[in-house]
C-alpha cells in the first residue's frame, strides 16, 4: 500500500474550554470515498476544517502524502492538493460557469490578463475529467443546486486537487441529480481522486463509502467498512442509543365516514406542473406524497396553500369547496405550510427564535389600539420552544445560529401555535441529522393522533413509510400509485416504496395484498 | 452562425441592452419626425460634446455598482480635483493642460483611495462613507480654496480652448460644426475600462467581489487591493470629467454638478447595472448615459422646455426596472420560485 493521501495523529480542538474534538487518529487512502457520519455537532466538520488548514488544532498533527502540514495555514492546505467544497459553495451568480470555475486557477497562478477563450479550454478541461457536460457561458445564479455543486467540484479539480472534502454535497439535491453526483464521485475515485463525504442521508453513505468513520461528541467512535455495518448499527454508533422509528398507525375515529374529510381534491390540476389529482385526508391521516423531481409533489403544496393557482379542478375542506387565493386565505382556513426551504421561505433567520415563532400569531397578541403585549408574545414563544423540544431553550437567540433540526422544529412549532386543521410539511427532514429527525416524526406523529390532518411530502421512502398510513405516488405530474393502511403494514414495504417511487412505470404489487384503488 | 453582435463584442447582448438600442432608435425617429434636422452629423457632434463628463463619471459609478458599492462623491470629487488644479497652475503660472489633467487626475485618484480605506478600515456601508468624504470634500475645497467662480474671461486660457478643438470639422451653410477631442478621449477611457475590467485579474475580482465578496475572499481575492482599484480609478476618472466638465460648459463654478450624482447613477442603472453588484457592462452603461442625454439636449425639438428632460428620464427608469422586474417575478413565478420582496 502506498502512503495515505491523509494521515491525522492525536487530532484536539477545543472552543472556548468545550471539546470539539479528541485526540482523532483518521488515515484515508489514494482514490478512496470516505464517509463521515454523526449528529450535528459530533466533530466531522471541524475535522474538515482543520485538515484543510481552516482551524488550527491544540494537538496533534495532519500529514498529507507522509509531511506534516503547518497548522492553521489554508494556502499551504490548498498547495498539497487538498480542497473543500462547502456547503454554501462560494460560487459567484453573476459570473459565467467558466469563469467560476477557472477563477481560484487564474488566482493561484497569478495570471494577469484574462482571456475568455482561455477560461473556457480550463473550465472544459476540468469538466471532461468529470465527463459532465455544462453550458460554459451561462452565469451560475441560472444553475440549478446540482449544476452548482459541480461547478464548485470542478473549480476544485482545476486546482490539482486529489483529496475534496465535501460537506453535505447532497443536502439540496433531488434524488435523480444525487444519482448523477454520486456517479461523478465514482468517476473521480477511479482517477486516484480522494473523496470525502459528509452526509446526513445514510442511504447515500452506504451506496458510496469503502469506509465510513463515525463520529461522536468530538470522538471518533471508529472506521468501517461499509459492507460490515446496518443502517440501524449506523444509527446506534452515530446517537449512542438505538432509534427505531415507529410506524404511524391511525386511530380509527366514530367520525369516519360521517363527516367529510378535512381536505378533499378533486383532479385538481395546473398546466404544466401536474393533472388529475385526487385524495383525501381525515382526521388523524398522515398522507405521504412522494414521487421523483418534477412529480408535481411541491406544486400541489403550493396550489393548496394559495402560491399557485389551480388551473382545473376543486378543493373541498370540511366538504365545502373552497378557492384559496393567497397564503393569508390559506392560513385564514386553517392551513398550514412547513416549506421545502426552510431558510429563504420558512424563517426570519436575522431574527430571533422568539419573533419567529410569534410572527403567526400577532393578530392574538395585540390590543385593541394594535399594540403588542410583549410578555404574552415571550410566553407563548417559550411554550412553542419548550413543546418542540427546541435544543436552544433561550428564545432571544437568533434563528440564523441553530443547527437545521433545531431550526425546524421553530418553523413546526410556529405553525402549531396557528392550531391549523391541515399541516402541510414539505420535506421537513432534509439537512436534518438523525436524533432531531426522530423527535419530530414524533411530533408529527403525535400531532396526527390529536387529530390533525397531515399531508406529508418527501422523497424518502423511509421517512414515508415510517409516518404515513397512507401514501400517493406520483411521476411527472400524475398519481401512478395509491398505498393503502394495509398494504403499508406488509414486511417489506419500504423496499415496495423504493421501487414504486424509481420505477413509477412499472406497477409494482405489494405481495399478495391487495391492488390499491386509484381514490385514496 | 454568430450574431452580428456577437462578432463585435463576443458575449451575447442583454435583454437591457436589446430594449435601450430599440427604445433610442423609436426616440430618434420621432424627434426626427417632428424635426428633420435632427437626423444629422451636428446633433451627433452636440451629444458629444455634453455628454462627454456625464460618460466617464458613468463609467466610473459603473465600476463601483459592479463591485457591490454605490458611491454618490464623485461629482464634488470631479469639481475639487478640477478646481484644485486650475488654482495650483495660477500658482505656478503654467497656463497649460498638460499640467493640469496630470494633476487632476492625480488628485482625483488620491480622493477615491481615501475613500477605499475608509470603507475597508471602518467596515461600514460605501454609501454611508461617500456620503460623508462628499461634504467633506466639498467643505474642505471651500475653506482651502474658497468659492469665486470663474466665467469664461477669466477661467484659463488653455482650458477653454481645449474646450472649443474639434479634430474634425464640417462647414454648412448656417456655420462650422466640429468633433470635439473629447471623442477620442471618451474612446479610450471606454476602451481602457472594458479592458481593465474584463481582460485583467483585478478586473475579474472586481466582478467576483461584487457578486459575493465572502465567497471571493474566501477563494483568494484580495479584498483592499480590489476596493483600493475600484476607488482609485473611478477618483481618476472623476478628475478626468471635472476638467473636461469645465472646458464644455466655458466656465468654472466650484459647485457645479451637485445633485448630478444620482442622475448618473439612474444612467448607469438604466443601463443593467445591478445595485446588487456583479452585474454590468460598457455598453448598457453607454446607452443609459446616451439616452438621458439625448432627453437633455433634444426635448427642445419636440416643443418641449427641456426641463422636462428629469421627467421623462424618470419615467424610463421606472418603466425599465418595472419591466426587468416582472419579467424576473413572471419567470419566477412559472418556476414556482418565490422570493422576498
Amino acid at each position: 500500500m502506498s502512503v495515505p493521501i491523509l494521515e491525522a495523529r492525536n487530532l484536539s480542538i477545543s472552543f472556548g474550554g468545550v471539546d470539539a474534538l479528541v485526540d482523532v487518529d483518521l488515515t484515508i487512502n489514494q482514490g478512496e470515498i470516505r464517509c463521515l457520519v454523526g449528529e450535528n455537532g459530533s466533530g466531522k466538520s471541524t475535522f474538515v476544517k482543520i485538515a484543510s488548514g481552516v482551524y488550527r488544532q491544540n494537538a496533534g498533527t495532519v500529514a498529507i502524502d507522509g509531511v506534516d502540514m503547518p497548522s492553521g495555514d489554508p494556502g499551504a492546505a490548498i498547495a498539497a492538493g487538498v480542497q473543500v467544497v462547502f456547503q454554501d459553495l462560494a460560487l459567484f451568480g453573476g459570473l459565467s460557469v467558466a469563469e467560476n470555475i477557472a477563477f481560484s486557477y487564474m488566482l493561484e497562478n497569478r495570471t494577469r490578463q484574462v482571456s475568455m477563450t482561455k477560461m473556457s479550454e480550463l473550465a472544459q478541461q476540468a469538466l471532461d475529467m468529470m465527463e459532465v457536460r455544462l453550458d460554459l457561458e451561462a452565469p451560475v445564479s441560472n444553475l440549478s443546486m446540482a449544476n452548482k455543486q459541480l461547478v464548485a467540484i470542478a473549480r476544485a479539480l482545476l486546482l490539482d486537487a486529489r483529496l475534496i472534502f465535501m460537506d453535505e454535497p447532497t443536502a439540496a439535491l433531488t434524488r435523480k441529480e444525487v444519482n448523477r453526483l454520486l456517479e461523478v464521485v465514482e468517476g473521480l475515485k477511479a482517477k486516484g481522486i480522494s473523496i470525502v463525504f459528509i452526509s446526513h442521508k445514510l442511504d447515500e453513505v452506504f451506496r458510496i463509502a469503502d469506509t465510513i468513520t463515525i463520529f461522536r461528541d468530538g470522538h471518533k467512535v471508529g472506521d468501517f467498512e461499509a459492507g460490515e455495518l446496518t443502517q440501524s448499527d449506523l444509527t446506534f454508533h452515530m446517537t449512542g442509543r438505538r432509534v427505531e422509528y415507529p410506524a404511524y398507525q391511525r386511530t380509527p375515529r366514530d367520525t369516519d365516514g360521517v363527516t367529510p374529510p378535512v381536505l378533499e381534491v378533486r383532479e385538481l390540476a395546473d398546466r404544466g406542473h401536474f393533472s388529475d389529482v385526487s385524495f383525501a385526508i381525515r382526521p388523524g391521516d398522515v398522507l405521504g406524497l412522494t414521487g421523483l423531481l418534477g412529480a408535481g409533489r411541491t406544486e400541489i403544496a403550493l396550489s393548496l396553500f394559495g402560491l399557485n393557482a389551480p388551473s382545473h379542478g376543486e378543493v373541498l375542506l370540511d366538504g365545502e369547496p373552497v378557492h384559496i387565493r393567497t397564503p393569508q386565505d390559506a392560513v385564514g382556513r386553517g392551513i398550514a405550510l412547513v416549506s421545502e426551504n426552510r431558510q429563504v421561505e420558512g424563517l426570519f433567520m436575522e431574527q430571533t427564535i422568539g419573533h419567529n415563532i410569534s410572527s403567526t400569531r400577532l393578530d392574538t397578541l395585540v390590543n385593541r389600539l394594535g399594540i403588542l403585549n410583549l410578555h404574552r408574545e415571550r410566553e407563548l414563544a417559550q411554550s412553542a420552544v419548550a413543546q418542540m423540544g427546541v435544543n436552544n431553550r433561550n428564545i432571544d437567540t437568533l434563528v440564523g445560529r441553530l443547527s437545521g433540526g433545531n431550526a425546524q422544529k421553530v418553523v413546526i412549532g410556529k405553525w402549531i401555535l396557528t392550531d391549523p386543521k391541515l399541516l402541510i410539511l414539505d420535506s421537513p427532514t432534509v439537512g436534518i441529522d438523525v436524533g432531531s429527525k426522530a423527535e419530530i416524526y414524533e411530533k408529527i406523529q403525535q400531532l396526527a393522533d390529536d387529530g390533525m390532518s397531515i399531508l406529508f411530502i418527501s422523497d424518502e421512502p423511509e421517512e414515508i413509510a415510517a409516518n404515513c398510513n397512507r401514501i400517493v405516488v406520483m411521476y411527472e405530474g400524475a398519481i401512478v400509485n395509491v398505498v393503502s393502511e394495509e398494504e403499508r403494514n406488509q414486511p417489506n414495504f419500504v423496499e415496495v416504496l423504493s421501487q414504486m417511487i424509481s420505477e413509477p412505470t412499472t406497477r409494482v404489487e405489494v405481495d399478495s395484498a391487495a391492488q390499491g384503488g386509484s381514490q385514496a | 452562425m454568430k450574431s452580428p453582435f456577437r462578432a463585435v463584442f463576443h458575449r451575447r447582448s442583454t435583454p437591457v441592452e436589446r430594449y435601450l438600442t430599440l427604445l433610442i432608435i423609436g426616440y430618434a425617429i420621432l424627434v426626427t419626425s417632428q424635426n428633420p434636422r435632427f437626423f444629422s452629423l451636428e446633433t451627433v457632434f452636440d451629444l458629444v460634446h455634453e455628454g462627454a463628463p456625464t460618460m466617464i463619471l458613468a463609467v466610473g459609478v459603473l465600476l463601483v455598482l459592479v463591485s457591490g458599492g454605490i458611491d454618490v462623491s464623485f461629482p464634488v470629487v470631479a469639481i475639487t480635483s478640477a478646481y484644485m488644479s486650475i488654482k495650483l497652475m495660477w500658482a505656478f503660472g503654467l497656463d497649460t493642460m498638460a499640467f493640469m489633467l496630470p494633476v487632476s487626475i492625480l488628485f482625483g485618484t488620491i480622493l477615491g483611495l481615501i475613500n477605499a480605506l475608509l470603507i475597508h478600515f471602518l467596515r461600514l456601508p460605501t454609501l454611508i462613507v461617500t456620503l460623508g468624504t462628499m461634504a467633506v470634500y466639498r467643505g474642505l475645497m471651500a475653506v482651502l480654496l474658497g468659492t469665486s467662480q470663474y466665467p469664461v474671461a477669466q477661467m484659463p486660457k488653455s482650458l477653454a480652448e481645449f474646450g472649443l478643438l474639434d479634430i474634425v470639422s464640417v462647414t454648412r451653410p448656417e456655420g462650422v460644426y466640429g468633433l470635439s477631442i473629447f471623442l477620442p478621449i471618451v474612446a479610450a477611457v471606454m476602451a481602457l475600462t472594458w479592458f481593465l475590467l474584463y481582460h485583467t485579474m483585478i478586473g475579474r475580482s472586481v466582478f467576483a467581489m461584487g457578486s459575493d465578496p465572502e465567497a471571493a475572499s474566501r477563494i483568494g481575492v484580495n479584498i483592499l487591493r480590489t476596493r483600493l482599484f475600484v476607488y482609485g480609478y473611478t477618483g481618476a476618472l472623476a478628475g478626468l470629467a471635472g476638467l473636461i466638465y469645465y472646458a464644455a460648459v466655458q466656465n468654472v463654478d466650484p459647485v457645479a454638478l451637485s445633485g448630478f450624482e444620482l442622475m448618473v447613477i439612474a444612467a448607469v442603472v438604466i443601463g443593467g447595472a445591478k445595485l446588487t453588484g456583479g452585474e454590468g457592462t460598457i455598453l448598457g452603461t453607454f446607452l443609459g448615459v446616451l439616452l438621458f442625454q439625448l432627453f437633455q439636449t433634444t426635448l427642445v425639438q419636440l416643443g418641449l422646455a427641456s426641463t422636462w428632460a428629469s421627467f421623462f428620464f424618470g419615467a424610463v427608469l421606472l418603466a425599465s426596472l418595472a419591466m426587468i422586474y416582472i419579467r424576473q417575478r413572471r419567470a419566477d413565478q412559472r418556476n414556482l420560485v418565490f422570493r422576498v420582496g
